[in-house]
């Protein structure tokens, strides 16, 4: 898949600016506001296709498969990574990584026999955490990280969180002070802390343990996200709902004058127009991108990093369509978050269409 | 005004060695690296939108770490970081000839950070909005007049002075000795008023507290206000905005909108310690537990116009209530009766009644006329002693500003 990124590019995680110290190249270098292809990963010369995108607040990790020859691994841009390799530092060890999580402080890769937690910060020989998966089963399969199997892992001590079995956990989704827990029968809990009613049961009260969000009982849910003080689940059918606090209006600068702060503490439906299936949903800290089966991107909230990819530095309240995608005809299969960012995968069959495209018209002329 | 970069500069570490940035690895290494690009930014050329961008990064991620959890378990060091973002942008602000505007806004980024975050550089936020307030005044000598006729605009309304019934009224001493008020007040908690304790205060005297002082002293700076009639309110909400502007819409009520606002419950003095020299602690706290320790002192302002309510409730420490400028109308009712003051049930308002006092209703509440309280008009110049954990409901008669101090 081809990926594109835009918003927070402070530290290169995005994609390598020209700094100067002059303002313009400056904002340029720091904020990308309009989607920017990532540079391919380039081993000899084979090109390894980005399966996977997980972003923190100032990384982006990555992981390449070659198809041809089942090998993967994973790359790191973004802060403490070689700025000028094409896409940040290829971590040691990662080869045959299937599954990729980040943090601002971990890199937790998963192998078909393994799972480890390293220390972004600390150069270390041996992972923080780590566990052995059974040779034989294959009890990873069906999970994505943070879950691994019997419970999860965050990124401080214990890093390990167990899990009762029995809720057949299927997709789990961290906050900053909450998680969102998607089980197999498609039942969504919450727990954590719930001061911006993130955890969707009506109050501002905290959970210490999973609870189920009643107010989607009878719905079965597809997928969950979560930003940091905010929720998102899309239901099977691809229709979508979130229970939410007001991740946009966070700013304390007063620009506006009357800002009402507003807490959605029950879980809302979120208006898309024109009316769309929705295929994925991410949160970042404080906005959220969907994808459509169309292949449609739509974002709104906290766009001050030009997270929003509107090619502006306005937030927004309402889903807008970014209509770079939607202008070139560009497919858009995926979408991750980082805390400030956004990435977008894109069909690369559909891209054909637009090269096919493009020669055509450069026939005629 | 070039010349406001270089006094800046002089009350900045000399160069960039000398200028620490020390954290815990609570903050992580790519927020300290981000730190150290705007320290550098400070004493090289930097372009100022740049050096505005990188101290806007600190800000908004310290920002996001200080709305994580509750405040009480928010690690100090990110609060510094976020004083930290407040320095840089400030000097940001003033680095280029800055305009009235881009000063003013320096010291309200300088008040988010103290208000916000906690000391950093010897309290460095203290010594830069000195300057850049010393900075402002420069160009106002000629505006002073004009705030004179405004004060005269307040005093025409009459307060609706409730009738205090004398046996209802709450005891009044003058000056009373150590022993005597430990004796026969603090020890037995039986709240009283002292009367000539604070005579002496500046803020009664030759910095008479009044509009236009406030104003001379504080007007641009950011304070925490409370909109909404009270606190039990659902439209209730917690706005920040200058003293200026809180003079003008709350107490002067220039937009004519009637909004109800209350600078209530703030830690004034810790922020604009100009206005800490106008009070002194009262003696009496000393008969506490730690003999007066100042730092164990909670000092708040409560500075609003006629018409603010607080609720009956009540708190966990011994209150000198202070009433420096205008008056209030005080209820008192004993923790014992606390049985017919029907407090909230939530973990968050346990502590306040559900009573509308002055309007309570029977039907719901039937024991509250049952319960005996006393009363008073708190005047300039009195010291209401509340004791720990008595009831007590307020509501300030007209322009007011009282000062209160929890010790234990």
């Amino acid at each position: 898949m081809r990926w594109f990124g835009f918003g927070f590019n402070a530290f290169a995680q995005i994609c390598d600016v020209d700094k100067s110290d002059e303002g313009e190249s400056c904002a340029a270098a720091v904020k990308v506001s309009s989607p920017t292809e990532l540079s391919e990963h380039v081993d000899g010369n084979r090109r390894w296709k980005t399966s996977q995108i997980t972003a923190s607040w100032s990384r982006r990790a990555a992981l390449h498969g070659d198809g041809e020859l089942r090998d993967s691994c994973v790359c790191v841009a973004g802060f403490g990574s070689d700025v000028s390799s094409c896409c940040g530092t290829c971590v040691a060890h990662s080869y045959g990584c299937v599954n990729v999580f980040i943090s601002e402080t971990h890199l937790t890769l998963a192998f078909p026999h393994k799972i480890e937690t390293w220390d972004l910060q600390k150069k270390e020989e041996t992972p923080s955490w780590s566990m052995d998966l059974e040779a034989q089963s294959d009890c990873f399969a069906g999970l994505t990280l943070p879950l691994v199997p019997g419970g999860y892992i965050q990124s401080n001590p214990p890093f390990y969180r167990p899990l009762s079995a029995h809720m057949g956990a299927k997709r789990l989704a961290l906050g900053a002070e909450h998680a969102v827990l998607l089980t197999a029968s498609g039942a969504v809990y919450t727990w954590g802390l719930g001061s911006h009613g993130q955890l969707g049961h009506g109050g501002l009260t905290p959970e210490e343990k999973p609870k189920p969000v009643e107010a989607l009982w009878g719905m079965i849910m597809g997928s969950v996200s979560a930003g940091g003080w905010h929720s998102v689940c899309v239901s099977e059918d691809c229709s979508k709902q979130t229970g939410a606090s007001s991740p946009e209006d966070p700013q304390e600068e007063g620009k506006q004058e009357d800002v009402f702060i507003s807490i959605q503490a029950f879980p809302a439906l979120v208006d898309v127009t024109p009316l769309c299936e929705i295929r994925t949903v991410s949160c970042g800290s404080r906005h959220t991108a969907a994808a459509t089966t169309a292949g449609d991107l739509y974002t709104w909230g906290w766009g001050e990093y030009g997270q929003l990819g509107h090619q502006t530095f306005s937030s927004s309240d309402e889903p807008q369509r970014v209509e770079f995608f939607a202008a070139e005809q560009i497919y858009v299969v995926d979408v991750v978050c980082g805390n400030w960012n956004t990435f977008v995968a894109i069909n690369e069959e559909i891209d054909l269409r637009i090269e096919n495209k493009h020669r055509l018209e450069h026939l005629e002329i | 005004m070039a010349s406001l970069w270089r006094k800046i500069l002089s009350i900045l570490p000399g160069n960039e060695e000398q200028f620490l940035l020390q954290f815990s690895d609570r903050v992580e290494s790519s927020v300290q690296e981000m730190l150290k690009v705007c320290r550098q930014q400070l004493y090289a050329d930097t372009s100022s939108t740049c050096r505005m961008l990188h101290a806007q990064i600190v800000l908004d991620v310290s920002w996001e770490r200080l709305n994580t959890g509750t405040w009480r378990h928010v690690d100090k060091d990110w609060r510094r970081v976020y004083a930290y973002g407040c320095l840089f942008k400030a000097a940001a602000l003033c680095r280029e000839d800055p305009t009235e505007e881009k000063i003013l806004q320096a010291v309200r980024t300088c008040d988010m950070g103290l208000l916000m975050g906690a000391a950093i550089m010897d309290n460095i936020l203290h010594v830069v909005v000195k300057l850049l307030q010393s900075e402002i005044r420069r160009s106002h000598k000629a505006e002073e007049r004009e705030e004179e006729h405004e004060a005269k605009r307040i005093k025409i309304e009459s307060p609706n002075v409730p009738v205090i019934q004398d046996e209802r009224a709450v005891l009044r001493i003058k000056c009373p000795s150590l022993e005597s008020f430990n004796t026969g007040y603090l020890r037995p908690l039986k709240p009283v008023i002292l009367e000539g304790i604070i005579e002496h205060w500046p803020a009664l005297n030759h910095h008479a507290w009044s509009i236009e002082y406030l104003r001379s002293v504080a007007g641009c700076r950011t304070v925490p206000v409370e909109v909404g009639s009270r606190y039990t309110d659902e439209n209730w909400s917690q706005t920040l905005i200058t003293f200026n502007e809180f003079i003008d819409r709350y107490i002067l009520n220039k937009d004519g909108d009637n909004a109800s606002g209350y600078l209530a419950q703030h830690q004034l003095f810790d922020q604009i310690p100009e206005l800490k020299e106008d009070i002194v602690l009262p003696d009496y706290c000393c008969l506490g537990d730690d003999e007066g320790d100042e730092d164990n002192i909670t000092v708040n302002a409560w500075f609003g116009p006629a018409g603010t309510v607080s609720p009956l409730h009540q708190d966990p420490q011994q209150n000198f209530l202070a009433q420096v400028v205008g008056s209030k109308y005080i209820r008192l009712y004993s923790p014992e009766d606390t049985d017919k003051l029907y407090p909230h049930q939530s973990p968050l308002l346990h502590n306040t009644s559900q009573v509308d006092v002055e309007n309570p209703d029977l039907q719901r509440f039937p024991e509250f006329t049952k319960a005996p309280y006393r009363e008073c008009v708190l005047q300039r110049g009195d010291v209401l002693f509340i004791p720990v954990q008595h009831w007590h409901y307020v509501r300030s008669l007209e322009l007011s500003f009282s000062v209160s101090f929890w010790w234990s």
